[in-house]
């Protein structure tokens, strides 16, 4: 039997929108691999990051899809919308179903029973698939070094179910498994797992990275980068959901700017090759995190106490990212300061440019 | 690099799990999706060395789990590659979220499951518990009782898997120790036999950027029982295939298999016993020693429970006055609160004109042999109960009662 | 055999193990068109931005602007040429008012626009041959009076419309007030001569020397020529009404910018000069003493302070650089001095109503200064003259009377320009003049062909509110700032003050321009849709299209549309292509009678296409 060398895609990284002054958005690939008609909700975060993934990835591309959003409400009634194959697996099999594909393709075109470009295999994973019940799959998959994408499209929660706490769900989020109430005034106690560092730190040949909806071309760079690497690559993505963070439907870009700018959610890369994170992305601006969880009905029911933690969850994050802290911010973190309300309001003035 | 090309038939003597891993390798399987479990890792171990000597082109997985196991031999199904993996105990069980979603998607996956008692307790000998659990799921499975069966069962059982008038996954299953860790005789074939026997696999609708295709969407609810239906027909339509499949190859290899049901000196035989599996092979023994002593008792050894041959189990059956099922598995709270076979023979031989009497044996629990002692006292229990036209219980445990 | 005789009905049947074949690219998935989810629909609507709409001559200043932030300067230059004749003159005069309107004012810095279409100009100067040709020649003749940008610019659209234009101006050089008003430091002689060539080049008659009245009677004019724009501009300064205002060494603002601009300016200034008046051509007159050889220049002016004056703050902030000195809140009531001045007398004075215009109040009981000068500049307006003018013309402001669309009665005669602007509370500007200019010949095109002259009605939708656009796509930036001569050097030379941009810098400028309403092609719509139902074929503006069957109204791409151009209409505003939800599940005419159809031939569909 011959042996046969798998050939792969490299695909080019995009340029920047911000050329100087001037707004202007790369020429994006054309091709639509996701195509209108589908039953997400409008203005969904995990949808505008599927259409952007695959809009990067391009034709030759097979795409997995475990149970959650991204499979119930993508395909309904015996019909999908993708252009490119896909399939459904369980939601523990998120990383095992694509490794399964990865290796049957290795050994196909090794063995000749398949010709062409070794295709892009990309893994769309919930937070509660990737977090939660997937999570043993994604690491095998990771430490296997399967060529492969692993994707958690990160919506804090187990939407497709009608809004459960998953261990991504932050502190003080309210989901119908972690409602506030008199003996739980936070709803949520405890804080989540930092699942895109797990993933780094415990497969460090693997290229890892942080997105946000919020940044568009920064995410499909990132997912070519994910591609291009020539192994398993594993991509957070923060893709706000309208039913689960109850915000008004045209905030979901915002939101996924805003998230970063407060600093919950940082933007980083992991790099296999230098074995080092790569922390130099900055948002334009800096903000306290109330600005974030002001707009959001889910954090409504929080008090001071509250948002002062998560400020100082935050702080802990910009610090990790090398960012120097306003003092405003250092003030936000204590919970006396925030009950005031002018001195929130100072707070919010903190906007600045990095 | 060298695979199973250019190797001509030859005896080798080999236990069951390596007559499976050498299966696998005249199979030329794609992908292994392996994890350790006792006892069937030892086709693993087989695999991983073929794989690593340039005996075996594949990709040798080793699995974080059972349930990744199974997930990823779905995933590579689906994309067109032949896939081989395996377990035993409540491994099998860790795997079960997968059962129906790879029947029912119609990929035709193996499994190869030497059989452990499952926990509690800890206790690495046999019992039918862990593949029988999942008997409902759809897959194709049926029992060997020694390695040369076990072979030749996982060829077959790709070839009946992957016909395109099939499609549906197979677990080959083996009693652990008995047959995976006693070496036999084992003919290897000719590869060219194997190429002649089991062509490529060939899905209609694999995942392929060149032809998109989506697997598994979500459905409206009254799609739901034409959906289930065709299930249902896909197994049952197995049928004549199996059939068919059998007599091919007892053409090309040479040796000759019923296809449901193994008859052992059954043919003035007014008492039988029914079992599947590796005691089949002490049964012959005893039954040619009561046979001496002018004892007329035979054995009906079920090659195949899924597709359960019916008509055929009818038919054979009806023929004797006294049957007593082998269990080697347990059923508990089951119809005869014993195992899961006697209530599949009753249900079999329900509409029968004549029916025997149905009794069953709780032997060879937790991977104890049945020893030639007891399979006098199973005897006896046949012949007073047709002596007497009736019954004492439905179930017997062996060993534990006069 | 369970399956035995069992069929399943047509409706009902399912494709092989429930795989089904992948939806196109070219359409969306029929079996879902979400477009009735929606109540409020995303439209594409250009505003008009603050810019465009200030602009004296509604230049289409975001449509050049992003042609400069895409290299492309001659479409750019093209596009100014449009509405104005002449972007090499008021890239360097011009007093902004767009600069002014710019959005970007209220974030950071205005964009420096009047620098970009000065680099454009120079640049359409350049040229061999001009992008803009003359018209059709369609036979008929029009006469121009007076050669500034008034009637520049009306003779200019007019030769481009296919008129045989003659220009009549009364001084020896063509130009106006461009050449006459607009000192060589701002608007080097050259340059300007090279835009009277291009008016020549377009196939118009210059006749310098030729003053209506003298050398052309009012009935020529009628007779002559089929139809005739009157710019003839004002002229004749206003006086201080002050005693001893005709002594030698008194001269008046415009008169002296012109003679040195004609090249007859036999003045020459002693050391110490005083200029008269607040306004723009009082600070010219004041910088150009300077050059003129004046040791001390000293600007009065009846306004309190400096934001009370109309004088451009740009041009009063160079003024004060070069060392002319301010005086405020006095009027000249006196010269004095014996045949020949030798000082002035000031009283306190201020304006006895809000704007300038109005009279103003000399406070005679105070003591009054005396202001020892060699010469005083009186720049504090002008008039028109008009004495050739039918008087049935004329108005009592001593301007020409015309309709609303510039026209003299039902006559074949238009005014445009400072002749008729003088008192309607539009500023005294170049811009304005062209314009002015512009509309009133097309309007003159109109009433030849015999067309009725409507007034506009379309409401037109001018973006202010930053709120209407996305700011996060707009980090702060600075303003670039075009080089300027030393403020030492400057009086001894009659070298431009103010530089040209680079090429890289007309580019970094430009790219500041938000686009205020109007889409620029950024995709960043098309990018940041869900579903997608956003599809261009081309990345240009109006070639954007919602696909209306899938949007769900989710609205994300109004929000994330950095310019505003994006809108969203509640749906049932529409008339026709209303999509309407009746239930979840309708078999009913309309979008979900199409997701029956496709419901029905789910099954043949999935086996026979893979």
């Amino acid at each position: 039997m011959p042996t046969i060398e798998v050939q792969r895609q490299l695909l080019p990284i995009l340029g920047s929108p911000n050329q100087g002054a001037r707004f202007f958005n790369p020429e994006l690939p054309s091709s639509e691999p996701f195509v209108p008609g589908h039953r997400t909700c409008a203005g969904c975060g995990p949808s505008i990051q599927y259409r952007m993934t695959s809009k990067a990835a391009g034709d030759n591309t097979i795409l997995v899809g475990p149970t959650g959003c991204m499979y119930v409400a993508n395909s309904s009634y015996l019909c999908t919308p993708y252009n490119v194959p896909w399939a459904h697996t369980q939601i523990g099999s998120a990383g095992s179903f694509t490794a399964g594909v990865a290796a049957a393709y290795e050994a196909m075109i090794r063995k000749g029973k398949w010709q062409g470009k070794f295709p892009n295999i990309i893994c769309e994973a919930g937070d509660g698939s990737a977090s939660d019940i997937g999570l043993a799959s994604i690491s095998g998959a990771l430490y296997r070094n399967h060529d492969c994408l692993i994707i958690c499209y990160d919506n804090e929660q187990y939407a497709n179910t009608g809004i459960q706490a998953s261990s991504r769900t932050p502190y003080g989020g309210m989901t119908t498994f972690s409602p506030p109430g008199p003996e739980v005034p936070e709803g949520k106690k405890l804080f989540p797992k930092d699942l895109a560092r797990m993933m780094a730190a415990g497969h460090p040949h693997c290229y890892v990275a942080t997105a946000s909806v919020g940044y568009p071309i920064d995410l499909m760079n990132k997912v070519r980068k994910g591609l291009n690497n020539k192994g398993a690559s594993y991509l957070m993505v923060y893709t706000p959901c309208q039913k689960g963070f109850v915000y008004e439907t045209p905030r979901s870009i915002d939101l996924g700017r805003l998230v970063v700018e407060c600093g919950l959610y940082p933007m980083w890369e992991w790099n296999p090759e230098k074995r080092a994170y790569d922390y130099s992305f900055r948002p334009q601006t800096m903000r306290p995190v109330s600005e974030y969880l002001k707009l959001q009905g889910r954090f409504g029911h929080l008090h001071a106490e509250h948002i002062a933690k998560l400020q100082k969850f935050a702080n802990e994050q910009w610090r990790m990212m090398g960012v120097e802290l306003p003092e405003a911010l250092i003030q936000a973190a204590d919970a006396k300061n925030l009950v005031n309300m002018s001195a929130a309001a100072e707070a919010e003035t903190v906007a600045q440019t990095i | 690099m060298a695979t199973a090309a250019d190797v001509k038939k030859r005896m080798v003597r080999i236990n069951g799990c390596v007559a499976s891993a050498q299966a696998a390798k005249y199979a030329d399987v794609d992908v292994i999706a392996a994890y350790p479990i006792r006892p069937y890792t030892a086709t693993m171990m087989a695999l991983a060395q073929m794989v690593a000597n340039g005996e075996l082109d594949a990709e040798y997985i080793v699995a974080d789990s059972e349930h990744s196991q199974l997930s990823i031999s779905h995933g590579a199904s689906s994309s067109g590659a032949r896939v081989f993996t395996g377990s035993s105990g409540v491994g099998v069980q860790f795997a079960y979220e997968l059962y129906s979603p790879i029947s029912g998607s119609r990929m035709p996956v193996q499994m190869m499951i030497a059989d452990r008692t499952l926990d509690p307790p800890g206790d690495f000998g046999s019992e039918h518990t862990d593949a029988l659990s999942t008997r409902d799921m759809g897959w194709l499975m049926g029992w060997s009782c020694d390695a040369q069966e076990a072979f030749d069962n996982h060829l077959i059982a790709y070839r009946i898997g992957e016909d395109p008038r099939v499609l549906l996954p197979q677990m080959v299953c083996q009693d652990g120790f008995f047959v995976s860790h006693i070496t036999g005789d084992v003919e290897l074939p000719d590869t060219g036999q194997v190429k002649e026997f089991l062509p490529p696999y060939k899905h209609p609708y694999p995942l392929d950027p060149r032809h998109p295709v989506s697997h598994g969407p979500q459905i409206m609810p009254e799609q739901g029982p034409p959906l289930q239906l065709e299930r249902a027909r896909a197994m049952e339509e197995s049928m004549p295939v199996i059939e068919q499949v059998h007599e091919e190859f007892a053409k090309i290899f040479g040796r000759k298999y019923d296809a449901w049901l193994e008859e052992f000196m059954t043919d003035d035989a007014e008492v039988v016993f029914f079992l599947q599996g590796a005691h089949a092979v002490t049964a012959r023994f005893a039954i040619k020693h009561m046979r001496d002593r002018g004892i007329k008792v035979g054995m009906v050894r079920l090659r195949t429970i899924r597709p359960y041959p019916t008509e055929r189990v009818r038919e054979a059956l009806s023929k004797f006055k006294v049957v007593g099922v082998i269990e080697t598995n347990m059923g508990l709270g089951s119809v005869s609160s014993g195992g899961v076979l006697y209530s599949e023979v009753c249900a079999a031989l329900y509409e029968s004109d004549k029916r025997p009497l149905v009794m069953s044996f709780m032997a060879g629990m937790g991977g104890e042999a049945i020893v030639l002692k007891e399979f006098y006292w199973m005897t006896e229990k046949l012949m007073e109960a047709q002596k007497r036209g009736k019954i004492e219980k439905r179930t017997h445990w062996v060993g534990f009662e006069h | 055999m369970s399956t035995k005789g069992t069929q399943i009905p047509e409706w009902l049947k399912v494709p092989f193990a429930g795989i089904t074949p992948a939806p196109t690219q070219e359409k969306g998935q029929d079996l879902f068109p979400t477009g009735n989810w929606r109540s409020i629909r995303p439209v594409y609507r250009d505003k008009l931005p603050p810019c465009n709409n200030a602009c004296g001559t509604n230049e289409k200043i975001q449509g050049y602007l992003d042609l400069v932030k895409r290299g492309k300067y001659l479409d750019a230059y093209a596009l100014i040429k449009e509405d104005m004749p002449f972007p090499s003159v008021t890239g360097r005069v011009c007093y902004h008012p767009c600069e002014q309107a710019c959005n970007r004012g209220k974030y950071d810095e205005a964009i420096s626009i009047r620098a970009v279409e000065r680099f454009l100009g120079d640049l359409g100067q350049a040229l061999a041959k001009d992008v803009v040709k003359p018209g059709k020649p369609n036979g008929k003749k029009v006469a121009v009076v007076g050669s500034g940008p008034a009637g520049h610019s009306a003779a200019y659209q007019l030769a481009r419309l296919g008129y045989k234009v003659t220009i009549l101006e009364k001084s020896p050089k063509a130009g106006g007030l461009n050449r006459g008003g607009i000192p060589d430091w701002v608007l080097p002689q050259d340059v300007l001569d090279r835009e009277i060539e291009r008016l020549v080049e377009l196939g118009i008659e210059i006749r310098t020397n030729c003053e209506v009245g003298k050398d052309i009677t009012w009935e020529q004019l009628k007779k002559d020529y089929d139809a005739c724009v009157l710019a003839v501009g004002l002229i004749d300064p206003n006086s201080v009404r002050a005693e001893g205002e005709n002594k030698d060494g008194v001269h008046y603002g415009l008169p002296f910018l012109r003679d040195i601009g004609m090249g007859t300016s036999k003045v020459k200034l002693g050391a110490r000069v005083a200029v008269i008046g607040g306004g723009n051509t009082a600070i010219d007159c004041a910088r150009e003493a300077l050059r003129q050889g004046a040791v001390e220049v000293t600007m009065i002016t009846v306004e309190a302070h400096p934001q009370e004056m109309p004088a451009s703050p740009e041009d009063l902030h160079d003024m004060l650089e070069e060392g002319v000195e301010l005086m405020h809140g006095r009027a000249v009531t006196a010269v004095l001095g014996n045949g020949r001045i030798e000082a002035l007398q000031l009283h306190p004075a201020k304006f006895s109503g809000a704007i300038n215009a109005s009279p103003i109040n000399v406070d005679k009981e105070a003591k009054p200064e005396r202001f020892a000068v060699d010469n005083v500049i009186i720049a504090i307006g002008q008039r028109a003259s008009l004495k050739w003018l039918p008087d049935e013309f004329k108005t009592e402001r001593g301007t020409i009377k015309i309709d609303r669309f510039g026209r003299l009665g039902d006559t074949n005669f238009f005014a445009a320009g400072d002749v008729v602007q003088l008192g309607s509370g539009q500023p005294l500007m170049v811009v304005n003049a062209v314009g002015d200019g512009k509309r009133v010949a097309f309007n003159l095109d109109k009433v030849l062909r015999g067309e009725k002259l409507e007034p506009r009605t379309i409401p037109v939708d001018v973006i202010f509110d930053l709120n209407r656009m996305n700011m996060t796509y707009f980090p702060h930036f600075p303003r670039v700032k075009q080089e300027l001569l030393p403020p030492t050097s400057r009086r001894k030379t009659q070298q431009e003050v103010i530089q040209a941009y680079t090429e890289e810098q007309a580019v970094e400028e430009a790219s500041r321009c938000f686009s205020c309403g109007t889409c620029n092609a950024c995709d960043n719509c098309y990018l940041v849709c869900p579903e997608p139902c956003i599809v261009r074929d081309v990345r240009s503006n109006g070639l954007y299209k919602i696909l209306v069957d899938y949007c769900k109204g989710c609205r994300v791409c109004i929000e994330e549309c950095p310019t505003g151009c994006l809108e969203g209409v509640p749906e049932l505003d529409f008339e026709t292509g209303v999509v309407r939800m009746d239930t979840a599940f309708a078999i009913s005419p309309g979008l979900h009678g199409r997701q029956a159809e496709e419901l029905k031939h789910l099954g043949d569909r999935a086996t026979k296409n893979i």
